[in-house]
């Protein structure tokens, strides 16, 4: 203490003073005060003695004065000194003391301003000490905690709780420190729900090293608890949610490792989640090359930061099945890993590219259906703009589909313009609406089609299909059919009125045969009865001729022909029973008929047949042929005239016919070519229909070509057919079964 | 039978020109005709002693059809030569009438133009009569 220090000091002066008033009593000395103060003293008055008194009691003063001052100087130094060091440590003192209190109040604001408290236990382990702090943030009233043990606070009774509680217990009785010890209160706040707290504590020691307790800090995590809970709830629904998606969800860094995966992604590599990421390395089922190629997306899309939508993709799955995917990848930063890493989410389009190939393939079969059609169809709306054209549609009008689409059907097909009211009723009437035999006309010929209107009665989809087809061959070939029928009943009439006819006939033509015989000179019985009656046979014959008697029998008999011949050829037209049907040697009767031909008095008139050179080209496998002979004759030598008759008409310069025959799987076949001036279509078109002729009229009755195909298809149930080109010929086709029966 | 009853041609036509007619021309041809508008009095022509070679036999007859008639015939005179002559066009051979011999040659449709070649194949048959 800085008063107990300066007593000496002091003491120095009053021993000096004292000293010097002995010298001076003891010496007859007026000793002075060396404070300076006088003392007057008790001394027998004597002057010299007095002055002598005097003036060593002056000495003495004066020694004690200079004794004095010197002293007093010392001790002013000393005390400056002292009073420097006092002063300065006393500035020193209030720094501390101001940092101190700065220290303090900074200490006090963070305490009070972190979420942390500060807690003392004694060496009972039971609580003395709980900053404001803690009833502050916990909630939890003080009553409930002082003289506490921690553990008494706790709740929660499970094996892992009571094991995490002995241990903590051995630690504290151990007297260890301890660090984030977190528990769950029992105690209620004042919401009365149960406080998450990590605490922290070291054990206290006095100074002689006694363990008095611990003291500690302590934290509320229940904020933090519940939002980690909240979160795990969140990642938890999260998880579940993705993983419920039926698509593949995944996260992939740049090497192809998973950082994440959906459980249908797990599935489609026959993983769970956990394996799957957890992998090191990539796992591809497919080639190598699939994983090359999604490695490269996942890359490109790494690299360029922006999205990729992959429309189709092939992935193979763990089965090692291919299945097509629909991915989006997305460039995505993983949090806490920094790098970028790619979000992908792939649909299996499978199931929808098979379905879809599926109706692909479906509608190129619907269209090849239609296509395959014969006839025109014309897909129309209910106002008449087209829709859909089949091949046969595109070919007629020389439009595409695509450029015929959406525009009226009446510009596209102006044969159909006026179907348009057909259209419209067959919608409203929900029936088909038919207009046989149409005319129309195509290239400057008439031609006859069939349109039928349709309507679509699909869901949403009406409209109507327009189909036409040409009948033009089939409305010839029923005209002919027809024809055919007249002339199965004429010939049927016929066959029924021959006897009729022909008896008559036979008088006629038998009566003048016998009228010319008879009036002949050179007979000798007419010569024997004339000479009998007396008349003259070249008088009576001179007669007969001059008065045209002759000349009209040869009429009759040139009538009664041609009536023989009508009735001949209308008995042709009837179907015979092929009890005239034999095996014939098939190059003995085409002789034959070459034999007839070129002895053919008709013929002969018109032209030499003599002159038109016969090509012979047989068969040599083929000898006999199951026919009615005299009836494949006519035939043959039906197509011989023809052809002989027009090449003769034309001039052809080196007129020549094969006659061929060949043996097909099922038919023979027996060939008229000529190199005439052959046929036009519209001639080849016609040229089997009855009455129909090319010669002058007269020349022909137009019933030959149509009685040889009567006799070859009706007959024998086998084929005639021709072809042939203005200028090149015409060759004329019979085939007849190889078996009875009528070829297919 | 005699040679002279061997030149007799028996002809059954119930058209009475086309009967005439034939006759005529054949008699015109040396040859003896018999002619008959139906089998009955043909048959009973023959009966009575009547006798030929060849006949010339319509198929449409009043009585009995000609088939019928060439069968009668032949069972009683298989030496006989039949020729058909008729006017129904679709007419065909029965085939035991082919097994009598006849064939497509022997048949005649109405109406000859020339009776010529009938003729020819009758004075054939008859000359060739078979003994």
């Amino acid at each position: 203490m800085p008063v107990f220090r300066l007593q000496p000091l002091w003491l120095g002066p009053l021993a000096w003073s004292a000293l010097l008033i002995l010298i001076a009593l003891t010496g007859n000395l007026a000793l002075a005060d060396p404070s300076g103060s006088v003392q007057e003293s008790a001394v027998t008055p004597d002057f010299g003695m007095m002055v002598r008194y005097v003036f060593w009691a002056l000495i003495a003063v004066t020694g004690i004065a200079v004794a004095a001052l010197l002293w007093s100087w010392l001790l002013g130094r000393r005390v400056a000194q002292r009073t420097r060091q006092l002063r300065r440590e006393l500035n020193e003192r209030r720094q501390v003391e101001l940092a101190l209190r700065e220290s303090e109040a900074r200490f006090r604001d963070v305490t009070e301003a972190a979420s942390d408290w500060i807690w003392e236990m004694d060496d009972n382990l039971r609580f003395t000490y709980l900053s404001e702090r803690f009833y502050a943030l916990t909630g939890i009233a003080p009553q409930h905690v002082l003289g506490r043990a921690r553990w008494e606070l706790a709740t929660g009774d499970s094996a892992a709780e009571r094991e995490k509680w002995r241990r903590h217990r051995e630690l504290l009785e151990q007297h260890l420190p301890f660090r984030d010890f977190a528990y769950q209160t029992g105690i209620g706040d004042r919401h009365g729900e149960g406080r998450y707290l990590k605490v922290s504590g070291k054990p206290v020691y006095d100074g002689q090293g006694q363990f008095r307790g611990y003291r500690g800090t302590g934290t509320d995590i229940t904020e933090q608890i519940k939002a980690e809970t909240a979160l795990q709830e969140s990642e938890l629904r999260l998880r579940q949610i993705i993983d419920l998606v039926p698509h593949m969800i995944f996260a992939k860094d740049r090497y192809g490792h998973f950082l994440l995966a959906n459980r249908a992604t797990a599935e489609a590599f026959g993983l769970t989640v956990a394996e799957l990421v957890n992998r090191s390395h990539c796992i591809t089922y497919g080639a190598d090359d699939e994983a090359e190629r999604m490695l490269s997306d996942d890359l490109e899309v790494i690299e360029s930061g922006a999205s990729k939508f992959i429309a189709e993709e092939t992935f193979t799955d763990y089965t090692g099945q291919a299945q097509t995917m629909q991915t989006t990848k997305i460039p995505f930063t993983t949090p806490g890993l920094g790098e970028t890493a790619v979000l992908g989410v792939s649909i299996n389009i499978t199931a929808q590219k098979r379905a879809k190939e599926e109706v692909a393939r479906m509608r190129l079969y619907l269209k090849n259906i239609i296509d395959s059609m014969p006839s025109v169809l014309i897909g129309v709306d209910p106002w008449g703009y087209i829709t859909v054209l089949n091949q046969q549609a595109e070919q007629v009008s020389g439009l595409s589909w695509e450029t015929a689409q959406g525009r009226f059907f009446g510009d596209v097909f102006p044969q159909l313009e006026g179907q348009f009211e057909q259209v419209r009723q067959a919608i409203r009437l929900g029936q088909p609406i038919k207009t046989p035999r149409m005319t129309l006309e195509v290239e400057s010929e008439l031609h006859y089609a069939d349109v039928m209107v349709y309507p679509l009665m699909a869901d949403g989809a009406s409209g109507a299909v327009i189909r036409l087809d040409d009948v033009t061959s089939r409305v010839r070939i029923e005209s002919m059919m027809v024809q055919t029928e007249k002339m199965l009943s004429v010939g049927g009439l016929a066959a029924g009125m021959a006897h009729e006819i022909n008896n008559p006939l036979g008088a006629i033509l038998q009566g003048s045969q016998n009228i010319q015989r008879r009036i002949a000179q050179d007979m000798p019985q007419n010569r024997a009865v004339a000479a009998a009656i007396g008349v003259d046979l070249e008088r009576l014959n001179r007669y007969l001729e001059q008065r045209g008697v002759q000349h009209f029998l040869d009429g009759i008999r040139e009538a009664g022909v041609r009536a023989a011949k009508i009735v001949a050829d209308m008995l042709s037209f009837s179907r015979r029973s092929e009890s005239h049907f034999g095996l014939v040697d098939l190059e003995e009767m085409l002789e034959t008929v070459l034999r007839l031909a070129a002895s053919d008095y008709d013929l002969k008139k018109k032209y030499d047949f003599k002159r038109i050179q016969i090509n012979r080209d047989y068969d040599p496998a083929l000898r006999l042929a199951y026919c009615d002979k005299t009836e494949i004759e006519q035939v043959i030598l039906n197509l011989l005239k023809n052809a002989a008759q027009a090449m003769t008409d034309e001039g052809t310069p080196d007129p020549a016919i094969i006659l061929r025959t060949r043996r097909e799987p099922d038919a023979l076949l027996i060939e008229v070519i000529d190199n005439g001036p052959g046929m036009d279509e519209k001639t080849l078109k016609r040229i089997f229909e009855p009455f129909f002729t090319t010669k002058d009229v007269g020349a022909g009755t137009g019933l030959g070509l149509s009685v040889s195909y009567f006799i070859v298809t009706e007959q024998h149930h086998g084929r005639l057919s021709v072809s042939s080109k203005p200028g090149q010929g015409a060759r004329f086709s019979i085939r007849l079964p190889l078996r009875r029966g009528a070829l297919s | 039978m005699t040679t002279a009853m061997m030149d007799w041609v028996l002809i059954v036509d119930d058209e009475a020109m086309i009967r005439e007619n034939l006759k005529a021309y054949l008699e015109d041809e040396g040859l003896r005709v018999a002619a008959f508008e139906a089998v009955t009095p043909a048959l009973d022509w023959l009966q009575r002693g009547g006798s030929c070679r060849v006949c010339i036999m319509d198929m449409r007859l009043p009585d009995m059809d000609g088939n019928t008639a060439i069968r009668i015939l032949h069972h009683r005179y298989p030496l006989m030569a039949f020729l058909i002559h008729t006017g129904s066009s679709s007419y065909s051979l029965p085939e035991d009438l082919r097994a009598m011999g006849l064939d497509d040659g022997c048949i005649y449709h109405k109406p000859l133009t020339d009776m010529g070649p009938l003729a020819a194949e009758v004075r054939v048959l008859a000359g060739e009569g078979r003994p």
